[in-house]
């Protein structure tokens, strides 16, 4: 078996003592840095990267990629444990997470995003190992109108993500789509909403974003009845969760790494949609849909395995085509030029160490991962026994660093700012910022991708339905939009009755 | 009978109206294009219009649901949580990064009517070191620890 | 005006004579070098290189700062205005001299706010094509563009991408006009030219070099005077008589104007080592590339490539009527 062979050289190559230690260290520095709030997994390998240029070509992959995950998996832990993520992957966690956590759940969450996560991890590294060529196939066959019918579905499952109002859900991703859409825009290199300042000519920051409606917004609320601190309770409940809690995750954690998978691999972005996706499968087929958004152990388990398995799956480009899906391969695609490896279709075949290295060292990582967080859970959740007071400038001041260290960019730091005081002003007005997340991450694929399938569709409309798998999923996301629909219907329809009796 | 108006959502949908006339005033000064080469302004103005759109229903609901209250709001919060990315973002590179960071630790510590003035000292003071450890010394990013506005 | 600049010599004149107090020392600490692109990038490759050569020759650290956006211009404006005291420099590409022309409202002037310390390297750039276009070489492409004008398309990086720049001079070398393509970065216009979305596009070889060698493109023609070491079988343009189509990226290192010319001298001395060091050669072939001789790794040699570079390209861009402020 080739297979068996390959992977025998990927883990004697990820397993010697060297490879080992620099995966370890990887993990560890990219949790450490990735658990700092409002750093994530951008932040955190823009800050490392340096570190891994003076390494062996395999090792110094190796830790990069130990860092990425490190970096997501500390990501997730902020976002439970104070709502601060660092990622859109993690602004889905945080929803449910930080409710968990404010019911004295915080362990719970943890140990289920870790458990989750782990699971994905290692299923997705199989998927790597044996179908990576056949996958790629596959994901060369989106194109323009099959992204822009891809997002158009994703936005849709934006409904989900919010528990209250529906139109002010949609109001929010469409606040958030024109938030996305501001920058140069790349078809004309005319500045779009950039008020003349060039600093957001590439558009704003989603870290700062992120950030702000999600943390400060969340800071000044907790600000506002200083004296009775609701925040967090003090009472930090189980560490560990319970059968019950174990039970409920298994099926959301088995769906979330089929869909991560699947969208992971491919290279134009499909792995963002991951977490907001599976939020939205489960919190459709539950039986306890009204448990979402306030604190539902399937509304941490499936995003995160999601997340997780779409983040293994997004090497499949990198390592088969020599294609970074996004920012975080793009560093690694650097890394290896220059540690002299120049990715593309034949690394694998020139360099079967070094490819089969890394898709076993994935698998290593996830382990170290799991084995190092399940006893630092126990120490996280003694951070939420920091008094509030004292936590929340220490935040700031580590949101300041982490923002500024993407890009060196100040006008970010302004934006954080401004972001805080909108997401404060929102949520004053019962507005959820998930959906206007999503929305601002989709916005730019969104309109770039109609566009791009406009021009190579020659200006007709029907591209979008002629294309098989466009016109697959533009039904999946009209079915969906009926499904999702119908109970809002019946439900006032039911009212509607109830009022004439 | 006069139904009371649920203010809130009465100013979330304002709010929505407010932004979306603004992109699509925005847009209109762009050039919008055609459906085969859309302009810049093309996806945005459909955009805004939709934001209008949704805005005005948020609006129309308000009439038929309960008030809600808004509840207080975090003035002293947002006096000095807000302002401190805001002066690190101005002083970083002319500070430098050290007193930089100490002072927006400083400032974001006054938010809170908790912290006297000798515990927010002591916690900057304490974020000064351990980020200047962690981020200059440690991970090495190139931030000059005291910049060109102090006096050597 | 006359007063700004009046203001900017006259602080030039301060620093200047204070630098030579120091000049004897220098350099004394690290040294900042910004790349005006994210890291991992190719710019970003070739500065990582050539700065860690640099430090081992200098005796001190030179530590890349990436200060991404707006095409490059951002962190060159960071540096036109930053302290010119020879502890801070910028290492852009050929985008230095187009922003000139493709951003009209540019913070900075580029030919007055900086001090040359030398060329860095160039790197050719080929046209490629997706794999089952019908075409075999550069000669029958030609015609086949010509025939085909309507219908192919031709992706770049964006607008004032090294692939978008070379697009522009290919459909003027033709005299054709091509569905032109834009892609947010190399990376995603490189996936639809694999998966045969697109048909065309002109690219810095460092990205495509692998992909040729794969057979997941088609190589067609190189863009520099001589063939390359790597592909001694593709013709270059000027063969297949393609005219005023060659281009290269060009790296070079600037520093802001008013620098102590001390400083500069020792930056140009220690860039000329670096470029005849035989494993810097070696790690940029990787790269499809080689460095500048060290003859160019002058000021005087800078200044020329990069005014006659403007020149070159204003009335490319203003043909094109493409602009990206």
């Amino acid at each position: 078996m080739d297979l068996i062979s390959n992977l025998g050289l990927g883990f004697a190559t990820a397993g010697s003592p060297t490879n080992l230690l620099f995966c370890l260290i990887g993990v560890i520095l990219g949790t450490l840095i990735g658990v700092l709030p409002g750093i994530g997994a951008t932040a955190t390998i823009a800050m490392l990267l340096p570190i891994t240029f003076q390494l062996e070509p395999v090792s110094s992959l190796i830790m990069l990629a130990g860092i990425y995950y490190g970096a997501q998996y500390g990501g997730s832990t902020t976002a439970i444990l104070i709502n601060m993520p660092g990622e859109s992957s993690s602004a889905v966690t945080a929803i449910d997470g930080y409710q968990l956590a404010r019911k004295g759940k915080a362990g719970t969450a943890l140990a289920v995003a870790a458990l989750g996560s782990f699971f994905a991890g290692s299923v997705a590294t199989l998927l790597v190992a044996i179908l990576a060529p056949l996958l790629t196939i596959v994901a060369l066959k989106f194109g323009a109108a099959e992204y822009f019918s891809l997002m158009l579905l994703g936005l849709v499952a934006a409904i989900a993500l919010a528990h209250g109002s529906i139109l002010k859900a949609l109001a929010m991703t469409v606040l958030g789509l024109l938030l996305g859409v501001v920058g140069t825009d790349i078809y004309t290199g005319t500045p779009r909403f950039t008020f003349g300042i060039t600093a957001y000519a590439d558009g704003l920051n989603f870290v700062a974003l992120a950030v702000g409606v999600f943390g400060i917004a969340e800071i000044l609320r907790n600000l506002e009845g200083e004296q009775d601190r609701t925040v967090l309770t003090t009472k930090l409940g189980s560490l560990w969760p319970s059968r019950a809690d174990l039970k409920a995750m298994i099926a959301p954690m088995l769906r979330g790494t089929l869909l991560g998978s699947a969208l992971g691999i491919l290279p134009g972005g499909g792995a963002i949609l991951a977490s907001f996706a599976s939020y939205t499968v489960e919190k459709r087929i539950s039986k306890t849909p009204e448990e979402f958004g306030k604190g539902s152990i399937a509304g941490v388990a499936g995003p995160e395995s999601a997340n997780n398995a779409g983040a293994q799956t997004s090497f499949i480009p990198l390592l088969t085509l020599g294609i970074p899906a996004n920012p975080v391969m793009a560093l690694m695609v650097g890394a290896m030029i220059i540690q002299g490896v120049v990715p593309g279709p034949n690394v694998a075949a020139e360099q079967p160490a070094l490819f089969w290295g890394i898709i076993a060292s994935m698998w290593i990582g996830n382990l170290m991962l799991i084995v190092l967080n399940l006893p630092l859970i126990g120490l996280w959740v003694k951070l939420l026994t920091v008094p509030y007071h004292v936590l929340f400038p220490i935040i700031m001041a580590f949101c300041s660093i982490g923002v500024y260290s993407v890009n060196s960019n100040v006008y970010d730091l302004y934006a954080v700012a401004g972001f805080g005081l909108m997401g404060y002003v929102l949520m004053k007005l019962r507005c959820e910022p998930a959906p206007l997340l999503l929305g601002f991450v989709l916005g730019p694929l969104l309109e770039e991708n109609l566009r791009r399938a406009m021009i190579l569709g020659r200006g007709d409309p029907t591209t979008f339905v002629t294309r098989p798998i466009s016109a697959t999923l533009l039904g999946l996301t009209v079915i969906v939009l009926i499904v999702m629909l119908l109970p809002q219907v019946s439900k006032k329809r039911a009212e509607v009755f109830s009022e004439a009796e | 009978m006069a139904r009371p108006i649920n203010k809130t959502d009465a100013a979330a949908g304002g709010l929505f109206i407010a932004v979306g006339v603004l992109f699509a005033v925005q847009s209109m000064g762009m050039e919008i294009g055609t459906a085969l080469r859309m302009g810049p302004g093309y996806f945005p103005l459909v955009l805004s219009g939709v934001m209008i759109l949704l805005g005005a229903a948020i609006v129309f609901t308000a009439f038929s649901s309960e008030d809600e209250p808004v509840g207080t709001l975090a003035w002293r919060g947002m006096m000095f949580i807000l302002p401190a990315p805001i002066f690190f973002g101005l002083t970083v590179r002319g500070l430098g990064f050290v007193p930089s960071i100490f002072f927006t630790t400083l400032i974001a510590a006054r938010a809170a009517l908790k912290m006297s003035w000798l515990a927010s000292l002591i916690l900057s003071v304490a974020v000064m070191i351990f980020c200047t450890l962690v981020f200059s010394v440690g991970l090495g990013l190139p931030f000059r620890r005291f910049g060109p506005w102090l006096p050597v | 005006m006359a007063l700004h600049r009046i203001l900017t010599g006259a602080l030039a004149g301060t620093i200047l004579s204070s630098g030579a107090l120091m000049a004897q020392d220098y350099p004394e600490r690290s040294i900042t070098m910004v790349v005006p692109f994210a890291a991992g990038g190719p710019t970003d490759t070739v500065a990582r290189l050539v700065a860690e050569k640099m430090s081992t020759d200098l005796g001190q650290q030179v530590i890349v700062e990436n200060v991404g956006g707006a095409g490059g211009t951002l962190g060159a404006g960071q540096v036109a205005t930053a302290e010119a005291d020879g502890y801070t420099v910028l290492l852009h590409h050929i985008g230095m001299a187009t922003a000139a022309t493709l951003y009209r409202n540019l913070a900075y002037d580029t030919l007055a706010a900086f001090d040359y310390v030398g060329l860095v390297t160039e790197v050719p750039m080929t046209l490629v094509g997706r794999s089952d276009l019908e075409p075999a070489d550069l000669a029958s492409l030609v015609t086949y563009v010509k025939e085909n004008a309507d219908t192919l398309t031709m992706a770049n990086a964006g607008i004032g991408a090294a692939s978008h720049l070379c697009g522009m001079l290919f459909q003027q070398a033709l005299n054709v006009s091509l569905v032109t393509v834009p892609y947010q970065g190399t990376g995603p216009a490189m996936t639809d030219l694999l998966g045969g979305q697109v048909d065309l596009m002109c690219d810095q070889t460092t990205n495509t070099s692998e992909q040729i060698r794969g057979g997941t493109i088609k190589g067609y023609g190189v863009t520099t005077p001589a063939r390359l070491e790597i592909f001694p079988d593709m013709p270059t343009v000027a063969e297949a008589g393609l005219a005023g189509m060659e281009v290269s990226i060009w790296h070079g290192i600037y520093a802001p104007k008013g620098t102590p010319a001390e400083a500069v001298e020792r930056l140009s001395a220690s860039l000329q080592t670096v470029l005849a060091d035989p494993t810097l050669a070696a790690s940029l072939a990787e790269l499809g590339t080689a460095p500048s001789p060290a003859t160019d790794g002058t000021p005087a040699a800078l200044q020329a490539k990069l005014e006659s570079e403007i020149a070159r390209w204003e009335p490319v861009i203003a043909d094109a009527g493409v602009y990206a402020d």
